[in-house]
């Protein structure tokens, strides 16, 4: 499914509804707090039972940001004060400890991202203490293909601070740029200059990292197809070896953020299509390839690569080539995927400190993955990865019968599949060409709590729409 | 169905009063000789359900009065000691249709410690019934002598200066054949025990035991899914199993 798929206006029109993302099934909205720390440690000691225990992903949350972009969901706090980094990098080094304690030490970290908020926040020797911190506390692999990441936001760089992340070890970066047209960052209160972000490319690359992703966002204040056009060769001349192109989900409800964004000024439906349609043609014609909800990859890349050995996977940090980590996730609101379960940290930074001070950990939520789970989990990622459902693969692996099992998933697929976005085979359920940029809409199909819950949150939109 | 079930269910059916439950270790002695109803009703009277244990629940412990054989029903049961250092030291593992305890017949005290690793049900059988009825039945005590003999033969399995290959795939060549005695799937079975544990049987590092799992999976001699198994190439195993197994 690599090539990317045509666009349709009128079908993703349709298809506009509100739908999750699937960095995780279930989601995060069916996280109880009825699991807490007692539930974590349990799942941690059971995950290294297996015979061969999977290796370990990292993802440390970084809450801080000097200046608020109106788009923003992330979980974030807003400070020009670049001293509480340091109280909060003591904490995150504790829990890390203490996590870490709960992993047999042969377990290597294959993949370590810092995510924000703005990671870089923290200056350069901070984050050499706290990767050299994470180093003693767990065994990180020394595999040239591990992936040590961080996002970066190109407006706090300074000279020299890319080549010491490397220096640290990190091999990987994704740029925050969403558009450069002067109108929408001012509207959307991220004035980002294209010399400050080609410079940031220019680094990563002398540093030698592994590969160097842009983030962009369609949808989003002021936009226009000129200037999104204009943004996008501009990124497509430096050639990121990684896009990502985010759909703008504005949700003034839950986001307090977004409530500084006029409504009014935001580009209506069909433009908004359009936008996405632009994106995908010049992505296209730039020999892009589609990797699956909203990310590209050049041919050459790790991503692309891996979905065509068909070995691509998805967590809370997006794609990625490593398959079956436990992903730990530490830091305020950080999500934890441990064995059969999902857990998150306090979402708070009060809620958070307090539980490390008094020597606890900070999980805040999570669940038990019943069998159920795992197994729609397991076909949703299919759908993300490589496009298709395996139904020979997942009959023997669960021991069902698929056609009775998913009876009532199988009853929503008709009306997909006249309109052309999917195909059901005797041994495979695809995604077509045309329903690529709309997996979301097949994975739905086999959701068991969008069903059990359609009705009770009815008036509470809680995911983005699905373009 | 096609294929016999890949692993055991947590409970072995109930039976009847001709026949116990179909992993009974005393099924076969009874059937095969033959005997009647009455004589069947009579030992079934022994017999007495007990559990569910949870997981990590101890069955008994080292030095507590022996009185009863009991029968792995569903789960499966480590058996241990403590060494004089405190070490714990695993003895072996019970499978639905094995019988835990007989080591105690000698000494009426539990030589070991049995604990639970999943939801474990047992078939208790008062041993002095038992012996009772053994007397009189010549294929029940027939029975009884084989399963003794069979325990000692397990744990002496394992002694000796073998690698860390052979004792692995000895390992999972008897585990194949225990699933396959009770008509499970002798290719595909769950890992019910944990790594820790595997070593500690085998006298290996954790971390050597799963170097074993992933260059047995890299040879295409097994398929590891976690705590699934699959042995792709019985074989190859059984060949380097077979200086273990003594065969």
């Amino acid at each position: 499914m690599n090539t990317i798929p045509p666009f349709d206006t009128e079908l993703l029109r349709r298809y506009d509804v509100p739908g999750p993302r699937y960095t995780s099934y279930p989601t995060a909205p069916q996280f109880d707090t009825s699991f807490g720390e007692a539930e974590f440690r349990e799942h941690a000691r059971r995950s290294n039972a297996d015979p061969i225990p999977r290796r370990l992903s990292l993802y440390l949350h970084i809450p801080y940001c000097f200046s608020p972009c109106f788009y923003c969901g992330c979980t974030r706090i807003i400070t020009r004060d670049f001293g509480r980094s340091g109280p909060y990098l003591e904490r995150l080094l504790r829990e890390a400890e203490e996590v870490s304690r709960l992993f047999d030490r042969d377990r290597e970290v294959i993949q370590l991202h810092l995510g924000g908020g703005t990671p870089n926040f923290l200056r350069p020797a901070q984050i050499a203490d706290l990767i050299d911190g994470l180093g003693r506390q767990f065994h990180f692999s020394r595999s040239a293909l591990r992936d040590f990441s961080i996002e970066i936001d190109p407006r706090l760089i300074q000279p020299g601070d890319i080549a010491a992340y490397a220096e640290v070890g990190l091999n990987r970066a994704s740029l925050g740029v969403q558009d450069f047209d002067p109108a929408v960052q001012q509207a959307v209160n991220r004035i980002q200059s294209v010399e400050q972000t080609l410079a940031t490319i220019e680094d990563c690359r002398r540093a030698g990292f592994r590969s160097i992703n842009v983030d962009l966002i369609y949808g989003l204040p002021k936009q226009t197809l000129e200037g999104f056009a204009k943004t996008l060769d501009t990124v497509l001349a430096a050639r990121p070896d990684r896009l990502a192109v985010y759909g703008y989900a504005h949700l003034p409800d839950l986001f307090k953020a977004q409530r500084q964004i006029v409504a009014d000024d935001l580009p209506d439906p069909e433009t908004k299509l359009k936008l996405l349609g632009l994106a995908i043609e010049k992505l296209s014609a730039a020999g892009y390839r589609y990797i699956g909800m909203d990310h590209f990859a050049l041919p050459e890349d790790d991503l692309a690569r891996a979905q065509e050995a068909g070995d691509l996977h998805r967590n809370f940090m997006g794609y990625t080539t490593h398959a079956d980590c436990d992903l730990v996730g530490l830091g305020m609101s950080a999500i934890s995927h441990v064995g059969d379960s999902f857990s998150q940290n306090a979402r708070d930074l009060p809620s958070w400190e307090n539980a490390l001070d008094q020597g606890k950990l900070p999980t805040w939520r999570g669940m038990t993955l019943d069998r159920d789970d795992v197994l729609r989990g397991e076909i949703i990622q299919q759908l993300m990865c490589q496009g298709e459902i395996d139904i020979a693969t997942i009959e023997d692996r669960y021991e069902i019968e698929f056609e009775s099992y998913f009876e009532d998933s199988l009853r929503k697929l008709p009306k997909l599949v006249a309109d052309g976005l999917a195909r059901v085979e005797p041994t495979r359920i695809v995604a077509t060409s045309r329903g690529r940029l709309l997996l979301r809409m097949i994975a739905m199909c086999f959701d068991r709590y969008l069903t059990q819950a359609a009705d009770a949150r009815a008036n509470r939109p809680r995911y983005s729409r699905v373009i | 169905m096609k294929n016999p079930p890949k692993r055991p269910n947590p409970i072995a059916d109930d039976g009847d009063e001709f026949r116990f439950c179909s992993t009974c270790a005393f099924s076969a002695a009874c059937l095969e000789s033959g005997y009647g109803k009455p004589e069947l009703r009579e030992l079934h009277v022994l017999v007495e359900h007990i559990g569910p244990f949870k997981e990590g629940e101890h069955i008994f412990r080292e030095g507590d009065e022996f009185n009863a054989i009991a029968a792995v029903r569903g789960g499966t049961v480590k058996t241990y000691v403590n060494d004089a250092e405190g070490r714990e030291q695993v003895q072996g593992f019970f499978l639905p249709g094995e019988v835990i305890g007989l080591s105690a017949i000698s000494q009426g005290r539990y030589p070991c410690n049995a604990v639970a690793l999943d939801t474990v049900i047992l078939c208790n059988f008062s041993f002095p019934t038992m012996a009772a009825l053994a007397a009189r039945l010549p294929g029940l005590q027939a029975q009884l002598f084989r399963l003794l003999s069979q325990d000692i033969g397990k744990a002496a399995l394992l002694a000796g200066n073998y690698s860390a290959d052979e004792r692995m795939a000895a390992f999972l060549i008897s585990l194949s054949r225990r699933y396959a005695a009770r008509g499970f799937s002798p290719t595909r079975f769950q890992l019910t025990m944990t790594r820790t544990d595997i070593a500690n049987y085998l006298r290996l590092a954790a971390e050597s035991v799963s170097r074993v799992f992933r260059r047995f999976q890299d040879d295409k001699l097994i398929r590891v899914d976690r705590r699934d198994i699959e042995l792709l190439d019985v074989k190859r195993l059984e060949v380097l199993a077979r200086s273990v197994l003594r065969e």
